[in-house]
């Protein structure tokens, strides 16, 4: 069976135009919250903290902030584009064509990438203003920010397709992601824990990303990146699994 | 010949216990006029949204065209055309790039595309009105943006929910007109209409169908060598023809 590229990219492009309609929450918002956290904790605070080796507090809080922005920008693209179309009902637009299960989620998960990574990219424009942006791996980066993107597409999807309420879109968010994104490492090391609390560091998988987002462009290193890198290809391939089994029995699409 | 549509042993159970088809059987042959009458909540939409895709049939086959809507979706999704008697869009897109964008599902390319939304934009009459947001536009102008939208990657099988329902009858002729066009050049049509008279003009082969089940089944002259014709013979079926003799009565 041959891919339906035009399908996938009239997917793309729709999701394109839409977010088109709305820059000030697709665009502005995560840029003008992630230039207060740099300016607050890297440049204000971090200017009173020691620095990490040879990198400042703002150079090693940076790519914490990226990362924790390309999570909120992957898992809210995944949940409005998919919750917003089965509420208006025009999710059976593509229910009716003759677009494969993966082809549904490849389109979905392509734009929240393209959206990941725009974020990314407009992060660390303002951190070159800061004189903050260093990248020590260009293909460890993109690793990291694809394959967490993909990780909270799915997972974006995943709620959008069980959510029955707006209110529920939320839950994943507020007790899950923005805590453990809170305390995985961005404005700290693990050496910085007390003892008895680093087992939970290790224990957080956005420990993992931000780790190796922060060996990617600073090359600064609490754990061996091969078991984050392991433990995220995991994730993205059992979740993208679920996903696609969803798709298959129609969960939370079809009646 | 292979039938345009064919369902066999048609079950739908919703999750709440409601069932919605019961052993629905229906055969639809190639260039056929097609109508599916039945009081509402019936199963005529949850029948043609096991068709479309739109819901998981609980049991039962269905081909298009000889090609399983379900083992084959891909495949079988490429012959039909749907328009649905629920407004299923964006509210904020415009006429003009909710069609395209069926059309890029479909796999049209974009100057194929092109030429035939220009073509149903003109044949709709929303020339005028093909860049406004779909939420600005009235109710009549809204079900003709629906329809291009069906018609836009030239189906075998054209499935029209309720079409007309809460249209003028100035776009009722002309949409009448169009489909008897359309039939006419070998498109399959499968309607469903609470107008009568709309299936009687139209329709070549009628079934009825109440409470989930195919209650009556054949060509349209069936229906009119009976006295009292397609009313009478739909009051009947759906056993609702004590009720209206009642009525009349008093």
């Amino acid at each position: 069976m041959t891919i339906n590229w035009i399908g996938l990219w009239t997917m793309i492009r729709r999701e394109i135009q839409r977010l088109a309609r709305v820059p000030i929450q697709a665009v502005i918002a995560p840029l003008i919250s992630a230039l207060l956290f740099i300016f607050i904790f890297g440049f204000v605070v971090g200017g009173r903290i020691k620095n990490f080796g040879s990198y400042s507090y703002l150079e090693f809080v940076l790519p914490g902030v990226v990362m924790m922005n390309i999570v909120n920008a992957a898992f809210l693209q995944a949940t409005s584009q998919i919750y917003f179309q089965r509420f208006q009902k025009s999710i059976e637009e593509i229910l009716v064509s003759p677009l494969s299960y993966v082809e549904m989620i490849a389109g979905t998960i392509s734009i929240v990438i393209l959206r990941s990574v725009f974020t990314a990219i407009g992060i660390m424009l303002i951190g070159m203003a800061f004189g903050a942006v260093h990248m020590h791996s260009l293909p460890e980066f993109l690793f990291w920010v694809i394959l967490v993107s993909m990780i909270f597409g799915f997972l974006g999807i995943i709620v959008a397709l069980w959510a029955k309420t707006f209110e529920q879109l939320n839950v994943l968010v507020v007790f899950f992601i923005q805590p453990l994104s809170m305390v995985g490492g961005v404005f700290n090391t693990v050496a910085m824990l007390p003892p008895w609390l680093r087992w939970m560091a290790f224990g957080n998988p956005f420990f993992y990303f931000i780790n190796g987002l922060r060996h990617a462009m600073i090359g600064f290193n609490e754990a061996p990146t091969a078991i984050g890198a392991t433990l995220t290809l995991t994730l993205a391939a059992v979740l993208g699994s679920i996903v696609w089994r969803l798709y298959a029995i129609g969960w939370g699409l079809r009646e | 010949m292979t039938p345009a549509l064919e369902i066999s042993h048609l079950r739908k159970v919703y999750k709440s216990g409601t069932i919605a088809v019961e052993d629905v059987s229906l055969t639809i042959q190639p260039g056929d006029f097609f109508g599916f009458l039945g009081p509402n909540g019936a199963g005529k939409s949850t029948t043609i949204h096991c068709v479309t895709g739109i819901s998981n049939p609980t049991s039962g086959t269905i081909k298009i065209f000889g090609v399983d809507a379900v083992a084959d979706y891909r495949n079988a999704r490429k012959l039909v055309g749907l328009s649905p008697q629920e407004f299923n869009v964006d509210p904020f897109a415009n006429a003009r790039n909710i069609i395209d964008w069926m059309g890029g599902y479909f796999g049209m390319r974009a100057s194929e595309r092109k030429k035939r939304i220009d073509m149903l934009i003109e044949r709709f009459d929303l020339v005028q009105h093909a860049s406004k947001p779909f939420r600005e536009l009235s109710g009549g102008l809204k079900r003709r943006v629906i329809l291009a939208r069906a018609m836009v990657n030239d189906p075998k099988l054209l499935i029209l929910d309720e079409p007309t329902a809460g249209v003028d009858v100035e776009l009722r002729m002309d949409l009448w007109r169009y489909l008897q066009e359309l039939n006419r050049d070998g498109t399959t049509i499968l309607l469903t209409s609470h107008y009568l008279e709309e299936i009687e003009r139209l329709c070549r082969n009628i079934a009825i169908v109440n409470k989930g089940r195919i209650v009556r089944n054949g060509p349209k002259e069936e229906f009119f060598t009976e006295p009292g014709g397609l009313e009478r013979a739909y009051l009947a079926a759906t056993g609702k023809a004590a009720d209206h003799a009642a009525v009349a009565a008093r």
